[in-house]
């Protein structure tokens, strides 16, 4: 297995917000949910995620409530709010538009 | 932005930090659970499990810090540490929190009670219905006079102008009830209904009281008159009061706080339609002889939606085809709108001729911040070497402007507290003072409206509180951490680097407001000086005044005649000292031009009776006041005026009358009378506008109606007044409207001078207390500043002599500036108070003159310790230390 890569500053608010797009979840679900989809590749720095859990929660783009986990521990459920869903539109299609430049400044230049 | 699910956690953060900082913990505590759990589940021993979660987490203590961060708490830490900095400092210097403490109160207190009384007159809403929807019409005639309307006109407007929802018609009735003066109001019918007036006992006027001229005999008592003047008697309804010596039946009394609208709270209110019966003073120039002919005003209710804009076009289409058929001069131009929410409604005028007072009381507010910009000032250049350290090593220069601001906000809260009790205790006092020196006769008539601090007084204070705390602290604060205070902090003085010129600015800017309230002060001072110097001319001594119902006057007359302390009995137009004279246009033979001119119809003995001699010529006799001859004497002044050195002894006068006048009555009956005398200059007009200008005697008799009565008494007038009084309670019930021995009226009329020349006087002293304490810190502080350098110069050889005189030059320079700047303003202040009161002199020299030199010196001796001190510099000391 190849060692894992580390995030590109700025990435992880986007990845967090999409990991929140369909369901609510707590912080330590969101790193996994990030390390499984990505196959292990992003690996979230535990000491990154939670200040970035607060940042977005601080700008109103996600929502914290506490809640009861799956094993019935008291844990804060994140989940996204509409300026939350803008933001993530927002981000994505600038991802998109920068993979595909840097894709076609790696593939021609 | 910040959204209010973000405040909810910053407050609760700084409510209960250790609730945040729990929920936050149990968070991070979850994560490491459920990591262990994770490594446990792919077969790890427990501990190790534990330990390897822990490790992947990293520093603990760290993403705490930084999730804080990321909130924005760190805000509200930074400034609960700057609260905990800042009262260490002032820990340290008490003397100094407290001078600023006090010198700011002092300042917020005299300016809060000056808007209290402000507040409480022309802010707070009348407690009627819906208040600010009132407004009262002014009728302005083509000969620039304002008109009222008679009940008929206002009967008209309400059916046929259309322009309120709602009307009301009012005149204010002076008199007495029982032997106590008050001053109530002639109202409509539906005045009740339409403002909302409750009764606590009884009921209040109905549309069935006044329907028609004649209108019942009936009448409402205001809450404070029932409890003040008939000890809340529950008997009151039904009884029967004489008001102008006619018996009213109390129907009721009104709820409290009803005072209705108008200028002073009232005290009772009567139905207009009954004015007849009353002969009150509101009658036309015709005198009161028909209902038509008493005038009312109009105060009326905006229509739903409408604005006073359209309202007023509505009444003046109204007014315009209304008075179409009078004289030209009389018809109705314009209508103006003025707003009745408040006892006195807010409107250029007003705001203009208090602006001097509350302009003066706002100086003696920023001399204090001036005060205090000075002392902070110093601190913080005293501090200069730490606030350039703490710069050094990287504190933001934002971080320490707030924390010097916070500084000054939480001096400002104290002082606002303080100043809130002085402004408590100043009115208190104040109006305890009032009552206790205004002269007895109005003392019971007065009633000043309560004085209680309301929302808008809080909201003032604290305004003005957050405005001084920004004055002297936010100066300071830029000043002390400009960047080049990195100097500073190596102790290395550049010649850009001069906090000395913003000092100098505030010193200059302090004297110059001490030089203009002293200089104000001056001017007022003198002109008070002058006016209470005006000797009336008329001997007051042992004579009394009484304004008699007409209808009863034949009997009083006789009465009084008959009374062994009555020496002489005459009669005047009006009552000399208060209130201006009457004018008309008057042309001496052969001459061409109008003068106009002041007059006064006396009756024969009124001149004798006030002891003011005839210098030329002769009085009138009896005979000549009988048979109404036309006849006039002249004062001196009149007799220079007109005749200009010529005899005026036996010349004729013509006697123009305008439009308004009517001749009998109150005005001169002839259109050309002969001068047949000259007296010496009195004053019979009001003592505020000093010696009648000129003022024309002409007869007439004691019996004419509506004259005011003069009645010369044996012995003391004050105990005379009561003995006539009560005895003529008894014969003729509600005959006297006013009684006051003449002494007393001049009391009354001075009165309002000696109270601004108090005020003056008091706030140009405490103005030039302040200054000086600002002065002298200042300077002390310059001399400390300039220790090395005079320590050099006495090193070099300067003498004391020298170093004194480097010292006073410089306040010298300082004080000339100041008071130049403030001079100009006295004057640009003084004009402005000159186009609002008559007679008065703002090119005064002497008051000019007399302030500049007072603050003058008093900048000389602030300036004198510090200049001693420096003189007393140890050369070798100052050298030696850094």
């Amino acid at each position: 297995m190849k060692p894992p890569i580390e995030l590109l500053q700025g990435t992880l608010d986007l990845l967090i917000l999409r990991a929140l797009q369909n369901q609510p979840m707590h912080g330590w679900a969101v790193s996994e949910r990030i390390q499984q989809i990505s196959e292990n590749v992003l690996q979230v720095n535990q000491g990154s995620l939670y200040p970035a859990l607060h940042r977005l929660e601080h700008q109103g783009w996600i929502k914290a409530d506490w809640g009861v986990s799956e094993l019935g521990r008291r844990a804060r459920f994140y989940h996204l709010t509409a300026a939350g869903r803008k933001q993530l539109e927002r981000e994505a299609e600038n991802w998109e538009r920068m993979t595909e430049a840097i894709g076609r400044v790696m593939r021609l230049a | 932005m910040m959204s209010w699910a973000d405040w909810k956690l910053r407050i609760r953060a700084l409510i209960s930090p250790r609730r945040a900082e729990e929920d936050l913990d149990e968070e991070l505590r979850f994560h490491l659970e459920m990591q262990a759990r994770k490594h446990r589940a792919a077969g790890m021993a427990e501990t190790d499990a534990e330990w390897r979660a822990a490790r992947e987490f990293g520093g603990m203590t760290q993403v705490r810090e930084r999730c804080r961060d990321q909130r924005g708490l760190q805000l509200m830490e930074t400034i609960a540490q700057d609260i905990r900095y800042a009262l260490r400092g002032f820990r340290k210097t008490p003397g100094f929190t407290i001078t600023v403490i006090a010198t700011i109160a002092l300042g917020l207190g005299l300016n809060t009670a000056a808007f209290t009384a402000f507040d409480a007159y022309v802010l707070r809403p009348l407690q009627v219905r819906d208040p600010h929807s009132l407004y009262e019409a002014l009728w302005i005639q083509a000969d620039g006079n304002d008109r009222r309307l008679t009940w008929r006109d206002l009967e008209d407007c309400r059916k046929n102008a259309g322009a309120f929802s709602e009307s009301i018609g009012y005149e204010h009735l002076l008199t007495r009830i029982a032997g106590h003066p008050v001053i109530g109001q002639l109202v409509s019918g539906n005045y009740f209904a339409m403002l909302g007036g409750e009764t606590i006992l009884g009921r209040p006027l109905v549309p069935d009281d006044a329907p028609a001229p004649g209108g019942q005999p009936v009448m409402v008592l205001s809450y404070r008159c029932w409890s003040n003047k008939f000890a809340a008697d529950p008997q009151i309804v039904g009884q029967k009061l004489f008001v102008r010596g006619y018996p009213l039946e109390v129907v009721g009394v009104a709820r409290e706080g009803f005072a209705g609208v108008g200028d002073i709270p009232w005290d009772f209110w009567v139905p207009d339609t009954i004015s007849p019966l009353l002969d009150t003073a509101n009658a036309g120039p015709l005198g009161g002889d028909r209902f038509g002919d008493y005038r009312f005003r109009l105060v009326g209710r905006l229509r739903a939606g409408w604005t006073p804009g359209r309202t007023r076009a509505a009444l003046q289409a109204w007014a315009r085809q209304h008075s179409a058929s009078r004289l030209p001069a009389e018809r109705i131009v314009r209508v103006d709108l003025e707003s009745r929410a408040t006892t006195i409604p807010l409107v250029r005028e007003v705001v203009l001729s208090m602006a001097p007072l509350l302009a003066a009381f706002g100086l003696v507010l920023a001399v204090a911040c001036a005060n205090i910009a000075n002392l902070m000032l110093a601190r913080a250049m005293a501090r200069q070497r730490e606030i350039g350290v703490r710069l050094a090593i990287g504190a933001s220069r934002k971080r320490l402007v707030r924390q010097l601001l916070s500084e000054s906000i939480l001096l400002a809260v104290p002082s606002a507290i303080v100043g809130f009790a002085i402004a408590q205790l100043t009115v208190d006092g104040c109006v305890r003072v009032l009552y206790a020196t205004l002269p007895r006769g109005i003392v019971e008539l007065i009633t000043i409206i309560p004085l209680h601090p309301d929302w808008r007084v809080l909201l003032f204070m604290l305004g003005a509180a957050i405005l001084a705390a920004l004055l002297f602290g936010l100066v300071p604060a830029l000043q002390a951490t400009r960047p080049n205070i990195m100097q500073a902090a190596r102790g290395e003085f550049t010649t850009d680097y001069r906090p000395t010129r913003l000092r100098h600015a505030l010193v200059v800017a302090q004297l110059a407001v001490s030089a203009l309230i002293l200089i104000t002060g001056a001017i007022l001072l003198r002109q008070n000086l002058r006016i209470s110097g005006v000797q009336p001319g008329l001997d007051t001594r042992g004579v009394v005044w009484l304004d008699v119902q007409s209808a009863l006057g034949t009997g009083v007359r006789r009465q009084l005649a008959a009374d062994p302390l009555v020496e002489q009995v005459e009669a005047s137009s009006k009552v000399p000292i208060a209130g201006l004279l009457r004018w008309i246009a008057v042309t001496p033979a052969g001459a061409k031009q109008r003068t106009p001119a002041g007059y006064l119809l006396a009756s024969p003995g009124y001149l004798s009776l006030f002891r003011v001699p005839i210098l030329r010529g002769r009085n009138f006799t009896d005979e000549e006041a009988r048979a109404n001859a036309p006849v006039a004497v002249i004062s001196q002044a009149t007799a220079t005026a007109l005749f200009a050195g010529r005899d005026p002894i036996g010349q004729k006068l013509h006697i123009h009358l305008d439009g308004n006048q009517i001749r009998g009555a109150n005005s001169p009956a002839h259109s050309e009378v002969t001068v047949i005398g000259v007296a010496r200059d009195a004053v019979n007009g009001w003592i505020g506008s000093g010696t009648d200008a000129t003022c024309i005697y002409f007869p007439t008799t004691v019996d004419a109606a509506g004259r005011a009565l003069l009645v010369r008494v044996r012995g003391d007038a004050g105990a005379a007044r009561q003995r006539l009084d009560s005895a003529l309670a008894q014969s003729a019930p509600g005959a006297i409207n006013q009684i006051q021995p003449m002494d007393e009226v001049l009391n009354i009329q001075r009165y309002p001078f000696r109270v601004a020349y108090w005020l003056a006087g008091g706030l140009g002293v405490l103005t030039l207390a302040l200054t000086l304490a600002g002065i002298y810190g200042v300077l002390s502080y310059l001399v400390a500043q300039r220790t090395k350098e005079i320590g050099i110069r006495v090193a070099l050889g300067a003498n004391y002599r020298q170093v004194v005189g480097i010292i006073l030059r410089q306040s010298t320079r300082l004080a000339a500036i100041g008071i130049a700047i403030g001079a100009a303003g006295a004057l640009a202040v003084s004009m402005l108070i000159g186009s609002q009161i008559p007679n008065m002199e703002p090119f005064d020299v002497r008051a000019f003159a007399l302030g500049a030199s007072v603050v003058f010196a008093a900048s000389l001796f602030a300036a004198w310790t510090p200049s001693m001190r420096a003189a007393r510099i140890e050369p070798v000391t100052t050298l030696r230390c850094d």
